[in-house]
């Protein structure tokens, strides 16, 4: 490797460097408690994967550039010079977590192998040596984002060919439609809710039949929810991403902002947008007050199926939508049956981080890394398996497959929506 | 051998303490000084009080206890008694009186903290020997562990020497007359270089000074991060 590229990304691992961050680096007395925790050692049991040697492959970098330590005996700590080995394994050790910080919860210290890995996804950023398909998907959404003015028509046209879609859920009171309301608002300035979606109809549908349902005064977002700068660890992209839904939201004066079933999504904005003059929530809490305050009815005949449900990581542990979803379930007369005792002990679904985004170069690792998520959700004898987040929804319906699952993996809200009651 | 003697058991002393002090205090400002993280890193669901449940899981290490209680056994007791072996060494440089709200000899334990100690010490570091604790460890874990190690055998020796077999050549008050010259920077080593035993606190200080001369440098660092982190965890 080039001095001039280490230097480069040695000011790039600095700048990572918060108070919290140094804590985490310094702290870690490697006793080993954390492995267990990781679903992919759980599932391959090879020290590779545990959280601490993960986050050890970044420390030891941290060691021989930033601490006295690792400049005058370099050999007590490991220290290692930051080069193409060190890139590779970099590489293996942020995209084989998926930054669902389980392992959190074992640390003795509570050391978040998540920030300490978004160091090393930075740093592969910076040696030009990250997925290249995260890149362009992040490329391609933060384009997608400066180019909205000229998407804005067809993407309105498109929506147009959703309405009979949504209608068909819940049908508009006539004189709904006559004072000009349609079935997916966009773009309406004083409404009360934002809804941020994803990409695709199935992200919308269901959500718009039951805004409409609840009486909502709502606006979809031009903007799709998912946030690729975060899953490729590009905290510049990240920024642009988030900050053109909080620019719509502040220029469209909305109370609240509900962001789809999207973990990253959810949690980047909820945590990363600093004060501002909206509420941030998640689809699943919105369905949950609406059902709380009266304002949608529910037919609880539609499941008589066991029913389990997956804490997406970013939304339950890490995002504190925990109550929520269990309550809208019970709501919908599930014969509910737990993953995990505690919802913060949940596995990971084994595709966060990116990972299902990579596709088919991730499914192996995936899978074989599954394999205690497939048994828990097995134990359950659970038959419909539900989430709250699109790549959960993705790597769960792969696990299903891969393992011969008898399950069906549904999306909660639209579970909600085909059991609205008009 | 003099001339050794008085080299660990005072330049060394002193040398070690300004490592430690200096080395420590530096390490913390560095840390404090740096840039505040813009959100929260906390898990959930919380319980409330965060501030209490912070000090449950610093102070009882709630999570070893949770997920590996063997080990858990063996940290608490260390750290429990590396504790009582701080208050002894305090006593020996004078009496506090709050410490005697439970009325005690000098060295709790009659001799078998130091055992306790040396019995966690040896498991601490046989579990480095086995994966996957091996495969994540360096050689500071193991130097630390075998330092530690080898001060507190020496220094358990003595209180042994003391307790168990009425070895009276050095006593408290002889330990307390070298160690208060030392405070007083008026350093006397007459009070423990009789023969016999002396050689055994000439090896006790020597592995102390290392250790101590190492701790900034090092993880034990967490002694004081662990605190703020679990802050950070429980939000």
């Amino acid at each position: 490797m080039e001095e001039k590229l280490r230097e480069e990304l040695i000011k790039l691992f600095e700048s990572k460097l918060s108070k919290p961050m140094q804590m985490y680096l310094e702290t870690c007395s490697r006793c080993g408690i954390c492995t267990p925790a990781c679903h992919a050692y759980a599932s391959m049991p090879q020290a590779k994967y545990t959280p601490a040697y993960r986050a050890e492959v970044v420390r030891r970098i941290f060691k021989k550039y930033f601490k006295l330590q690792g400049k005058i005996a370099p050999a007590l700590g490991a220290a290692k010079v930051l080069d193409e080995n060190t890139l590779d394994e970099l590489y293996e050790a942020a995209y084989s977590c998926t930054g669902c910080r389980r392992c959190m919860v074992y640390c003795p210290f509570g050391i978040d192998t998540q920030q300490i890995m978004s160091i090393a996804k930075l740093l592969l950023i910076g040696a030009n040596a990250e997925p290249e398909l995260l890149t362009m998907l992040a490329d391609v959404s933060v384009s997608k984002g400066e180019g909205i003015e000229d998407m804005k028509e067809s993407f309105m046209q498109g929506l147009k060919r959703l309405e009979d879609q949504v209608l068909e859920k819940w049908k508009m009171e006539a004189g709904e439609m006559e004072a000009g309301e349609t079935p997916i608002p966009i773009d309406v300035e004083g409404a009360d809710l934002l809804y941020v979606a994803l990409a695709g109809a199935h992200s919308i549908i269901p959500a718009a039949a039951v805004f409409n349902a609840a009486g909502e005064k709502w606006t979809l977002s031009f903007f799709e929810a998912v946030n690729f700068g975060a899953f490729v660890g590009d905290p510049t992209k990240t920024k642009l991403i988030l900050d053109r839904i909080v620019n719509e939201a502040n220029r469209l004066k909305v109370k609240e902002v509900c962001i789809c079933e999207c973990g990253t999504a959810f949690r980047v904005m909820k945590q990363m947008s600093g004060s501002q003059p909206f509420e941030v929530s998640s689809i699943t809490d919105v369905h949950a007050k609406y059902i709380r305050e009266g304002k949608i009815k529910l037919d609880k005949s539609k499941l008589n199926l066991p029913v389990t449900y997956h804490d997406p990581c970013q939304i339950a542990r890490n995002g504190g939508v925990i109550d929520a979803p269990r309550y809208v379930l019970q709501q919908l007369g599930a014969d509910y049956r737990e993953l995990s005792a505690d919802p913060k002990y949940n596995w990971c679904c084994g595709g966060g981080g990116g990972l299902v985004a990579m596709g088919d170069e991730t499914h192996d690792f995936r899978m074989k890394s599954a394999k205690v998520k497939a048994d828990q959700v097995q134990q359950t004898e659970a038959k419909i398996l539900a989430t709250a987040c699109e790549n959960c929804h993705a790597q769960l319906s792969d696990i299903s497959k891969h393992y011969n699952m008898d399950v069906e993996v549904k999306y909660l809200s639209s579970m909600v929506a085909d059991a609205l009651i008009q | 051998m003099d001339t050794i003697y008085y080299l660990v058991l005072v330049p060394m002393i002193y040398l070690a303490f300004f490592v430690f002090s200096v080395g420590t205090i530096i390490r913390l400002i560095n840390i404090w000084r740096k840039p505040k993280f813009p959100t929260t890193l906390q898990i959930y669901p919380e319980k409330k009080p965060s501030w209490l449940w912070t000090l449950f899981d610093t102070f009882l290490l709630n999570s070893a206890r949770r997920h590996n209680p063997v080990l858990w056994f063996f940290l608490m007791v260390f750290h429990f008694c590396f504790l009582l072996l701080i208050i002894g060494h305090l006593e020996l440089i004078k009496d506090f009186r709050i410490l005697q709200i439970i009325e005690h000899e000098i060295f709790l334990g009659k001799g078998f903290i130091g055992l306790i100690l040396s019995i966690s010490l040896i498991f601490f570091l046989f579990r480095r020997f086995v994966s996957p604790t091996k495969d994540l460890s360096v050689p500071e874990d193991y130097y630390l562990l075998i330092l530690l190690f080898l001060a507190v055998i020496f220094g358990s020796e003595m209180d042994w020497a003391r307790t168990l077999y009425g070895y009276e050549e050095m006593g408290v008050e002889d330990y307390r007359g070298y160690l208060m010259s030392l405070f007083l920077l008026k350093p006397d080593i007459s009070f423990v270089d009789a023969p016999g035993h002396s050689f055994m606190l000439v090896l006790h200080v020597f592995f102390a000074n290392l250790f101590l001369m190492f701790f900034p440098f090092s993880k034990i660092i967490h002694s004081f991060l662990s605190l703020p982190l679990n802050k950070l965890r429980r939000g």
